[in-house]
């Protein structure tokens, strides 16, 4: 049996109490073919440099922690097979993250703006229990079901132009949960999330760019999601002009 | 290594308690990989832009008289000018192209009661009416319609 | 002015929009025919006479004026959008209202342009 193919992992290192600034380190190993980029980190770690710091947890892309630029592309690590990638594969952090340590960014930005669009069902009178459930065609469900399979990987605001360089734009994942919930027929909030849409952090930022849904893992398509929030948002503001009150239906 | 991002890009509103490396842009923006064509895409502003006003100076001599008319046209005949517009022309195309192909999802899934034709519909449509426009534009300018 | 700037950006966007999409399709007969296939002489321009009275039907003002007037908006937008990627953030407002402002200037020479003929 041959010897197991080598690959060389140029990986970002950047640890805040002794670095100025993030550096790279290179780590030649023997690859098994059956591993994914995250099998080849985690035996980075285990194996050669137990300092290596980075995000996983399900080994199967639904939990959206392992987010990583391999080769300059945000991915999902838990993904991508090694055997797809030459000899040397390079591993940087998120793109428009700030970074704690090696392969963490800091999330809490990202979960600053999620808070803003007011992600849950809002009901202009809450309904009781005894009220019974809502009920929801299959008709309804298509029309906001693909965004809300986002699983807050976060590659989609890693690969935003927009995001990169508009601190308060709120970013595709956001307002893709925003337009999930503006376009379910249970929701009566779109007037108030609409609102948000335009404010500071406007969806009229988004420059269709398309690379958030290039990149989405899970098909969310949040360009989709964007540009569709920016014309419900004109419709809104539309009708706004019409009936000053600001009544919806 | 990759441009850096605004200083505030994604910061958090509480800063965490050790200090963060600042945010890098992408490393293919702008003109490499898929970013090449969205670059391009936003460029051709200035193509559009400028196009315009030529239109404008092109209609305004249309109304000051002949002789201005005349004028107009031998300008546009310089090569620059020819230059300009043929690139132009390509940009236009261009944009077309690739905006047509994203259209179709950028449509809410309803308005009101209406629900949008399906995608390749969407883009038939588009395409067609590009298509039409330009036929009956370019008769009317080459004297084919009076 | 940035407040300003958010609350006319449904406005911007329609007209953007509308300059991507009508702009691109009445722009594309125009520069093929005025701008090459003319002065190359590959056809006839078109005399002053069949010129302006094509022009001064209300369809040929309507469309004349949005063929100047919507690429300005598509155009300024953009260009606003590059200087954003390239770092333009913080002078965005100035530059958003530079270059709307030529866009809207340019709109109202082209209704000019077009009530002149």
């Amino acid at each position: 049996m041959s010897d197991p193919p080598k690959k060389t992992f140029v990986i970002t290192r950047f640890d805040p109490d002794v670095d100025e600034v993030p550096k790279t380190q290179s780590y030649e190993i023997a690859v098994d073919p059956d591993w994914k980029v995250l099998d080849a980190v985690n035996y980075i770690k285990d194996e050669v440099d137990g300092t290596l710091s980075h995000r996983w947890s399900c080994r199967m892309a639904v939990c959206g922690s392992c987010g990583m630029m391999v080769n300059g592309e945000p991915r999902l690590t838990c993904k991508d097979s090694v055997s797809q990638y030459g000899d040397t594969v390079e591993i940087t952090p998120l793109s428009n993250f700030p970074v704690i340590r090696d392969l963490v960014v800091d999330m809490d930005g990202f979960m600053d703006k999620f808070k803003k669009v007011k992600p849950w069902i809002i009901r202009a009178k809450e309904l009781a229990a005894e009220d019974g459930p809502v009920r929801q065609s299959p008709e309804e469900l298509e029309e906001f079901k693909q965004f809300s399979m986002c699983i807050n990987c976060m590659l989609c605001y890693s690969a935003c132009p927009v995001v990169s360089n508009e601190p308060e734009f709120l970013g595709p994942a956001a307002i893709a949960l925003g337009h999930r919930y503006n376009v379910d027929s249970r929701d009566e909030g779109a007037s108030e999330r609409n609102a948000i849409f335009r404010g500071e952090g406007t969806v009229f930022s988004c420059s269709f760019a398309n690379e958030c849904s290039e990149v989405c893992p899970k098909n969310v398509d949040p360009a989709a999601a964007v540009n569709q929030a920016k014309f419900n948002a004109v419709i809104d503001w539309a009708t706004g002009l019409v009936l000053p009150s600001g009544e919806k239906e | 290594m990759a441009r850096p991002a605004h200083p505030q890009a994604m910061q958090p509103v509480k800063p965490g308690r050790t200090r963060t490396a600042p945010p890098t842009m992408p490393p293919q923006f702008p003109m490499t990989g898929r970013y090449r064509a969205y670059t391009l895409f936003d460029a051709t502003g200035f193509l559009y832009l400028f196009v315009g006003f030529v239109a404008l100076r092109v209609v305004w001599a249309l109304g000051t008289g002949s002789a201005a008319w005349a004028s107009i046209q031998q300008q546009l005949a310089n090569p620059l000018y020819i230059g300009f517009h043929v690139i132009t022309l390509a940009a236009v195309c261009f944009v077309a192209v690739r905006f047509f192909g994203l259209f179709p999802k950028a449509q809410p899934p309803r308005i009101g009661p209406a629900k949008p034709p399906p995608g390749p519909v969407i883009v038939g449509m588009l395409y067609a009416a590009w298509i039409g426009i330009t036929v009956l534009m370019s008769a009317a300018l080459m004297g084919g319609i009076s | 002015m940035k407040q300003f700037l958010l609350k006319v950006e449904p406005v911007i966007w329609l007209l953007f929009g509308q300059g991507i999409m009508i702009g691109t399709m009445l722009l594309t007969g125009w520069v093929l025919v005025m701008g090459v296939l003319a002065p190359l002489g590959v056809v006839d321009s078109l005399s002053y006479e069949h010129a302006h009275g094509l022009a001064s039907s209300l369809i040929g003002r309507v469309v004349l004026a949005a063929l100047i007037a919507l690429p300005l908006w598509k155009g300024a937008h953009h260009i606003r959008s590059l200087s954003i990627d390239f770092g333009g953030a913080d002078r965005d407002t100035e530059l958003a209202t530079f270059l709307y402002g030529i866009a809207a200037v340019g709109s109202l020479l082209a209704i000019v342009a077009v009530v002149r003929l």
